[in-house]
């Protein structure tokens, strides 16, 4: 290794709460060469930005480096600099790139100021030059139309393009060492590929330092060579990538690479691992181990005393005192439960699931498209032979909930121009025409980008916005329109667990009160009747009764989550939208909630719509899957069926651009480069012809793709027959095996 | 309520209350208070002189409030110049304040924040006509709106002793909280806007819960803390325009010990004979405002950070 252009021992930061300074980070450690990427990896509080504002010297008033330690930077002791000094280091030679590059840009600069302004205080460089510099540098980080780009204001570019302006203002003094916090968060896995892919071709040309902090174990994988794990403010574990993932040793990084989905993972497989429990607060820290309380791995010397960090050679190091204990991580492509010892409550759940538990799926015709005709000519358009195909879903199964051609056209406020000319501004279609049927006790999975309408869909369904036309039927019953307009019946078989936790539940209102609402209000039942349904109701979700006096602001954002479950759970539904359960919450939690909503399932009966963006995820609980790009849906398939050829270009894209945890699995991706289209100006003919890598011509832009029928409930709308669409993915996926 | 809730909301006021109580500035603002509130009170008891109107004293007395040997004397602040005692006066004058301010701006709060609550939830054609109807009024000064009103009202001739004459005994009161009904609105309005966005409040349209149970026990709870902040700035603007109002002869009327028309009574040619029987009610006027003001402003911060 060469010279380290980072080198950090011992160093403690210390945050003042009230009148304490408790220690956020302790004895952290880490050394980086240039042109080397290092992964920090941890969830929410475990203190990763808290080390990278350190590491710049960036701690707001309240934090502290603690003496001690040793902050080296290209040989220089950056703790002993003034403020002057570290100034003109962050202006050139160390950079961050912030998580939300919509706030970090100032909404009333243009682009190219705000660039340009920056050369000039790092480096004194100005006018025609600067600006040559940054189209330069605008071309790097492949922005189109560099120029165009420049003359804009924030919000006119999507998040994808100001996330590529924040890396480009941070390479543009050519810095040695950039820190890129979070950088790929809040976009959609297709932008996110397209920016790991940005970011890998930058740093193979530069020579500088990269320091990634994410909580995203995928996203790691394919782009760090060397993982820091981070948990409450200590490193549990250290090792290149390769070996993390293959052989984890510590029990935390073991963990939390068992509680991701892989793709393809099923729920009728194998229970997630789960880490139970909450990090501990920062100011309880014990003197044992932090991860005791929730290590399944534990002994009593855990709590006693602290475990050193060890070092095991080859750059690998471990805070844990049974490290060598510490199984094996499978294979990613094996599906085997990988628990070492289960824990939590789940296990009785996963030991009652017997091997016939797979005969109980229904079958893959149950759910998914109707109107799919074998063989169509392209000419002939979707929904044809309705009749014969819904004789054939009645007859086959029992169906749950039908939607028929559902539209939901926000209409668009004239402008005083357009009311002048008398011109009406065209509605954006936010949904427009999905036809879906829903099996009993089925979980339907919707994904798409954001913007594709996934989210509408769930509300005209559930009530909370009415739609423009369709028909909504459950149970057969037709359903009304608005919540205001439904029977109290229709009420409580609908119900929906919302995407934040911090908001889906009253601040102001117990638990208590928060579920015996329901009881009382949809299900009839007594004040003392519904006393003992929320004890139960608590117990389902795997929370003591003693939470039902707490508020929600003594709850943990995956307990939060959980008492939004057993709401939901409280009518008693058939049906529960589930709108990204669980994608506000950290990795360790959002197993133990997916568990429970595949083991409430399983007992109940309860169908699901789940929509998310994680592919994986959406993998796991669904039975169907439906892929859904601005307003109509372009596949559906059961969830096994879904992820390899033959699918629509469009789920392609999405499947390869999800960062797989596995180091091995560097994939040729498909990127999609443009932003979706504008829902208020559709493309004509195939809405998806204006992004997609496999258009054929002008037929694409021409006419609207008819459904070609894979197999019973598969069905894809392209204008590629499936054959030549499979060999041509399946020739993609070789190349990619050979890459 | 159960217990546990019972005590939970008691150690939330008493961090509310430590909160208010730590800038020096909130905690002088609130003592003030809490004293002009007790003269208001219990005032009949203290004052040296129960009737305010007594005038069995000599004319035109200068005080004989002495602060550095801490004596109050025969008349602290003096008598007018009809012999009356302006120390009684004053001490007196506070209920009359208190109850006119307080009680309208209360009624101006909670009429506001219940019709606020209501448009901003609604929304809708409800929202946009009557949000027109607030913004005409807010549009006129609240001094002009206020005369204007307690001059039509205060001619129009009732039969002593009916419902309307009572009535228009108390039109101060009402007219200050027609005034700031709207004010309140617009505040309960926009954070009812806010807080109907929020997925708790969905969840419950989910229930089928009605809108006085969505508005009442859903959304009101977390937009309480702006309201409470609201009635205190309310309450200062409402002393404001009571001692206003009594100055310009259109408050209470002679010869009730009102602070604004004790200060309207002595001014001009009277006040080179007995300036203090001016000095003092306008005085306590002036500490009150600047009382209620201090504490407002203590409790908006006390809101803020309790959350």
């Amino acid at each position: 290794m060469t010279a380290p252009l980072l080198d950090v021992e011992r160093l403690t930061i210390s945050y003042r709460i009230g009148k304490r300074w408790i220690p956020a980070v302790r004895d952290f450690h880490l050394q980086l060469a240039p042109g080397h990427i290092v992964g920090l990896v941890g969830e929410s509080g475990s203190g990763k930005s808290t080390v990278a504002l350190a590491l710049m010297r960036y701690l707001s008033s309240n934090g502290r480096v603690e003496s001690g330690g040793r902050l080296a930077f290209a040989g220089e002791d950056l703790l002993s600099k003034s403020d002057a000094e570290m100034r003109s280091i962050w202006a050139r030679r160390v950079k961050l790139a912030p998580q939300n590059a919509g706030a970090a840009l100032n909404p009333s600069m243009k682009i190219g100021a705000q660039v340009t302004e920056v050369l000039g205080a790092a480096l004194g460089i100005g006018g025609a030059e600067a600006e040559q510099a940054m189209l330069r540098m605008f071309h790097d980080v492949n922005l189109v139309d560099p120029e165009k780009v420049a003359e804009r204001y924030p919000h006119e570019l999507s998040g994808g393009m100001q996330q590529r302006v924040v890396i480009a203002m941070a390479l543009i003094t050519n810095p040695e060492l950039l820190i890129l916090d979070e950088p790929t968060t809040g976009l959609d896995v297709t932008t996110e590929a397209v920016i790991l892919d940005l970011i890998r071709g930058l740093m193979a040309k530069r020579d500088t330092g990269v320091i990634y902090i994410t909580h995203n174990l995928g996203v790691v994988a394919q782009l760090c060579e060397r993982v820091l794990v981070l948990y409450a403010g200590e490193i549990m574990e250290e090792a290149p990538v390769e070996q993390l993932y293959a052989a984890p040793r510590h029990p935390y990084s073991l963990g939390l690479l068992n509680s991701v989905p892989r793709l393809g993972q099923s729920k009728a497989d194998s229970r997630l691992h789960s880490i139970s429990g909450n990090p501990p607060a920062l100011a309880e820290l014990t003197r044992g181990c932090v991860f005791a309380e929730r290590c399944d791995f534990v002994i009593d010397k855990c709590r006693a005393e602290k475990p050193p960090l060890e070092q095991l050679g080859d750059g690998r190091a471990v805070r844990c005192f049974r490290w060598e204990e510490v199984t094996v991580y499978p294979h990613p492509k094996s599906n085997a439960p990988s628990v070492p010892r289960p824990t939590g409550d789940d296990s009785e759940a996963s030991r009652r699931r017997g091997p016939a538990h797979r005969d109980r799926l229904p079958p893959i015709a149950m759910g998914g498209l109707r109107g799919v005709e074998k063989n169509t000519s392209p000419l002939q358009r979707g929904v044809r032979d309705e009749e014969r195909v819904l004789q054939k879903d009645d007859r086959d199964t029992d169906t749950l909930m039908r939607v028929t051609d559902l539209k939901k056209h926000f209409p668009v406020a004239r402008s005083l121009g357009d009311w002048l000319r008398g011109k009406k501004p065209a509605p954006i279609r936010a949904v427009d025409g999905v036809n879906l049927t829903l099996g009993a006790g089925q979980t339907l999975g919707l994904v798409g980008e954001s913007g594709s309408g996934k989210t509408t869909l769930s509300r005209l369904i559930i009530g909370l916005q009415e739609r423009t036309g369709g028909q909504l039927e459950l149970l057969g019953m037709d359903i009304r329109n608005s919540v205001r307009e439904r029977s109290p019946d229709v009420l409580s078989k609908l119900q929906m667990v919302f995407q934040n936790p911090q908001n889906s539940l009253n601040p102001y209102l117990s638990v208590r009160q928060a579920l015996r609402r329901p009881l009382v209000k949809l299900r009839g039942m007594t004040p003392a009747g519904a006393e003992a349904e929320v004890a139960q109701l608590l117990r389902r979700v795997n929370l003591r009764e003693d939470y039902a006096d707490r508020f929600p602001a003594e709850l943990s954002g995956g307990e939060k989550q959980r008492v939004a479950v057993a709401r939901a759970f409280a009518s008693d539904p058939d049906l529960i939208i589930c709108d990204e359960p669980v994608s506000a919450l950290d990795v360790s939690v959002q197993s133990a909630v997916l568990n429970l909503l595949a083991r409430l399932q399983e007992e109940h009966g309860t169908a699901y719509l789940f929509i998310s963006h994680d592919l994986a995820v959406v993998g796991y609980l669904s039975d169907v899957i439906a892929v859904m790009y601005l307003g109509q849906l372009f596949e559906v398939g059961a969830a096994s069926d879904l992820f390899q050829p033959p699918y629509h270009p469009y789920t392609e894209a999405l499947v390869s651009a999800i960062p797989v945890a596995d180091p091995h699995h560097k994939a040729e991706r498909m990127l999609l480069h443009d932003v979706l289209p504008s829902a208020q100006r559709l493309p004509s003919g195939c809405r998806f012809h204006t992004r997609c890598p496999r258009k054929i011509g002008a037929v694409c832009e021409e006419e609207a793709p008819p459904w070609r029928e894979v197999d019973a409930g598969h069905a894809i709308r392209c204008h590629i027959p499936l054959e030549e669409l499979s060999a041509l993915q399946h020739s993609f996926l070789r190349r990619e095996e050979i890459a | 309520m159960n217990p546990s809730l019972f005590s939970r909301q008691i150690a939330a006021l008493r961090h509310f209350a430590a909160v208010l109580l730590r800038r020096p500035q909130s905690a002088l603002g609130t003592a003030l208070v809490c004293f002009f509130l007790f003269l208001a009170l219990f005032g009949a008891g203290l004052a040296p002189y129960p009737n305010p109107n007594d005038q069995s004293h000599a004319v035109r007395v200068s005080p004989t409030l002495d602060i550095g040997a801490l004596r109050l004397g025969e008349h602290p602040f003096g008598t007018d110049r009809l012999g009356r005692d302006v120390y009684s006066r004053v001490i007196l004058g506070a209920r009359s304040i208190f109850r006119i301010a307080g009680l309208g701006a209360l009624i101006s709060v909670i009429v506001g924040s219940a019709l606020g609550l209501y448009m901003g939830y609604r929304g809708g054609w409800f929202d946009e006509l009557l949000g027109r109807v607030i913004d005409a009024l807010l549009a006129i000064p609240a001094l002009v709106l206020a005369l204007v009103l307690v001059g039509i009202i205060r001619n129009l001739d009732f039969e002593i002793g009916s419902w309307q004459a009572e009535l228009a005994d108390n039109v101060v009161l009402l007219v200050i909280a027609v005034l700031y009904v709207p004010v309140v609105a617009r505040v309960a309005r926009s954070s009812a806007l806010d807080i109907k966005t929020r997925e708790f409040v969905e969840a419950a349209e989910i229930r089928g819960e009605p809108t006085t149970y969505i508005i009442f026990r859903e959304i009101l709870p977390s937009v309480i803390p702006a309201l409470v902040v609201e009635a205190s700035l309310r309450f200062s603007y409402a002393i404001f325009l009571v001692a206003s109002l009594g100055f310009l002869g259109f408050g209470a009327r002679p010869p009730s010990p009102d602070w604004g028309l004790m200060v309207n009574e002595n001014r001009g040619g009277f006040y080179q004979l007995t300036p203090w029987a001016l000095d003092f009610p306008a005085l306590a006027i002036a500490i009150l405002v600047i009382a209620v003001n201090l504490m407002s402003d203590g409790i908006r911060r006390a809101v803020q950070k309790g959350n």
